[in-house]
């Protein structure tokens, strides 16, 4: 009976997702050129990390295994992957709380977390043709093709990268149940996490008790993993994995990240106070 | 039974009180009003403000794991760059919680509607938007710039004065550069509604200050220091600093004050073509 019920949930509940997605990107769409400002801004910054390391470059062959090539490589499809995971759900989540809002959702026949998630969808819709396809076109003018080694398992790798991200983000979207305002919590964590993650440096530059601790750290399989597994090989703390191990691991890493949302939530809910909004 | 006190008329005002400590005045009301609004979230604050100081680091930690490494810059040591960094904070610190805040401010307040509020008060344009905007968690690049620049300073060898005055002098233009930067965002602002990512475009670019000069390509070195005075961010007030050669300094001097004065025209020109319905 619950099942059959369960059922029906869900396939009312597709329309009302695909409802959420295409109103996000109409919105947004709006906005476009907000958006598009990454298109002035990424290849400014691409080109100082250009000059950085063709400066570091003209005195070592090697830094940290990586080549001057394959260094430019991973900061072309860091980004890339940093515009694809975007998204603001702990920001959206705090303003909610804080605003008293979020009581609409409690009487909506909806998840928040599905909502949120389903907006993440539809803005990157966006975001996919307006910022990473002419980037990507950028890339190639450069002579960088980010191109994956193994094109299966980075769609795979990718795909589990976006759910992580969009669950790591509402997750520390959720302390606002205990803070209400958490812009400079929020950021801090979100700092921590790009940091982590792997998406303004390779983490195999880190000191090697920073990267052992970092293995066990959900952030790497944000950025990093997908990164290593478009070069087609996976090294952190001097270990070694192939691609299929480490997507498989990166797949128990999503499945723990979202228990432990759940749980969160649970106790975060029960904190929640609203009057009218 | 009410109370009436005779104030001065604005006429007045400006007879009896220098305009600049004036200036400062209101600039100080204005710092007490914004850190009173901001108090009533101390957690947050002070979380903020600790967090501007550790994201500015975030070169700098690109450069300590550049040297950890074996690697380095050219003609460059680690403590150098790091100086250089600190410099480059420094200016940063300054400049974004005392006066960048206009641009938030005039992007927020033309968005809302409220950019009206500031035109028709009795003083500029430019000086309400500064005044309005004091951004207080702002601080923490402050203090991250000097703790940079301290930590930086250790490494370094007694420094003769001669240095000291040539470090304080080019950055003295640093800032003149920084508020330029400001009145092009601000001006930006008030045409390009409600884009907030005006600051990454700034920052971005602002990106070429951070690292030394001479890891760039001849043409950047002449586009950084003719064109758009970067050089001037860090690299050359810490050269100057650790008495490093630094060739094509006064024309980075002079761009940096032709910078300001198009910034200037620009924020005023913008000024003009902003159109309102009241607010």
């Amino acid at each position: 009976m619950t099942e059959a019920i369960e059922k029906t949930a869900v396939k009312k509940a597709q329309p009302v997702f695909r409802a959420v997605i295409q109103a996000t990107y109409k919105e947004n769409f709006a906005f476009r050129n907000n958006m598009a400002v990454s298109l002035i801004t990424q290849p400014v910054f691409f080109l100082v990390q250009y000059f950085i390391w063709r400066s570091v470059f003209e005195a070592h062959d090697t830094v940290s295994g990586f080549t001057f090539d394959t260094m430019l490589y991973y900061f072309a499809v860091a980004s890339l992957i940093g515009y694809l995971n975007w998204d603001d759900s702990d920001g959206t989540l705090q303003r909610l709380v804080q605003s008293g809002k979020f009581i609409t959702f409690q009487l909506r026949p909806v998840s928040h977390l599905y909502y949120a998630f389903f907006e993440k969808v539809g803005h990157r819709i966006l975001a996919f043709w307006v910022e990473m396809i002419p980037i990507f076109c950028f890339y190639l003018l450069f002579g960088i093709k980010p191109i994956p080694a193994v094109p299966g398992w980075a769609i795979l790798s990718l795909a589990l990268s976006f759910v992580l991200g969009f669950l790591i983000n509402y997750t520390i979207g959720i302390m606002a149940f205990w803070l209400v305002k958490t812009n400079g919590l929020t950021r801090a964590l979100l700092v921590i996490k790009d940091l982590c993650s792997g998406l303004f440096l390779p983490l195999t530059l880190f000191p090697d008790e920073v990267q052992k601790v970092l293995f066990f750290l959900p952030f790497q399989f944000v950025s990093y993993v997908p990164v290593r597994v478009f070069m087609g090989d996976y090294e952190l703390a001097g270990i070694h994995m192939s691609i299929p191990q480490i997507v498989g691991l990166q797949a128990v890493m999503v499945v723990l990240t979202f228990f432990l949302n759940r749980i969160i939530w649970h106790f975060a809910i029960k904190r929640f106070t609203g009057v009218g909004a | 039974m009410a109370h009436t006190v005779d104030l001065p008329s604005p006429e007045g005002q400006q007879i009896r009180t220098n305009p600049v400590i004036q200036w400062f005045r209101i600039y100080l009301h204005g710092m007490k009003t914004s850190l009173a609004a901001r108090m009533a979230y101390r957690t947050d604050f002070f979380m903020s403000m600790f967090i501007m100081m550790v994201v500015e680091l975030g070169g700098p930690l690109v450069t300590v794991l550049i040297y950890d490494n074996g690697a380095s810059f050219p003609g460059w040591q680690k403590h150098e760059v790091l100086l250089l960094q600190g410099v480059f904070l420094l200016s940063r610190g300054i400049a974004f919680p005392f006066f960048m805040g206009m641009v938030w401010n005039t992007i927020m307040r033309v968005q809302e509607g409220t950019y009206d509020l500031l035109l028709i008060k009795p003083r500029s344009i430019l000086q309400m938007s500064i005044i309005t905007a004091f951004d207080s968690e702002d601080l923490g690049k402050l203090i991250g710039g000097l703790l940079l620049f301290v930590y930086a300073l250790q490494s370094v060898p007694a420094l003769p004065l001669a240095n000291w005055l040539s470090f304080f002098f080019l950055f003295i233009f640093s800032l003149v550069t920084m508020f330029a930067f400001g009145l092009f965002m601000a001006g930006l602002g008030i045409i390009w509604i409600g884009n907030y990512r005006i600051y990454e475009i700034f920052m971005t670019v602002m990106e070429f200050g951070l690292y030394p000069r001479s890891i760039f390509t001849k043409m950047f070195q002449t586009i950084i220091t003719w064109v758009i005075p970067l050089s001037l961010l860090g690299s050359f007030p810490a050269s100057a600093l650790l008495g490093k050669p630094i060739t094509d300094v006064l024309p980075a001097v002079i761009c940096s004050l032709v910078f300001l004065l198009a910034g200037l025209w620009f924020y005023h020109r913008m000024v003009r073509n902003y159109t309102s319905a009241g607010g």
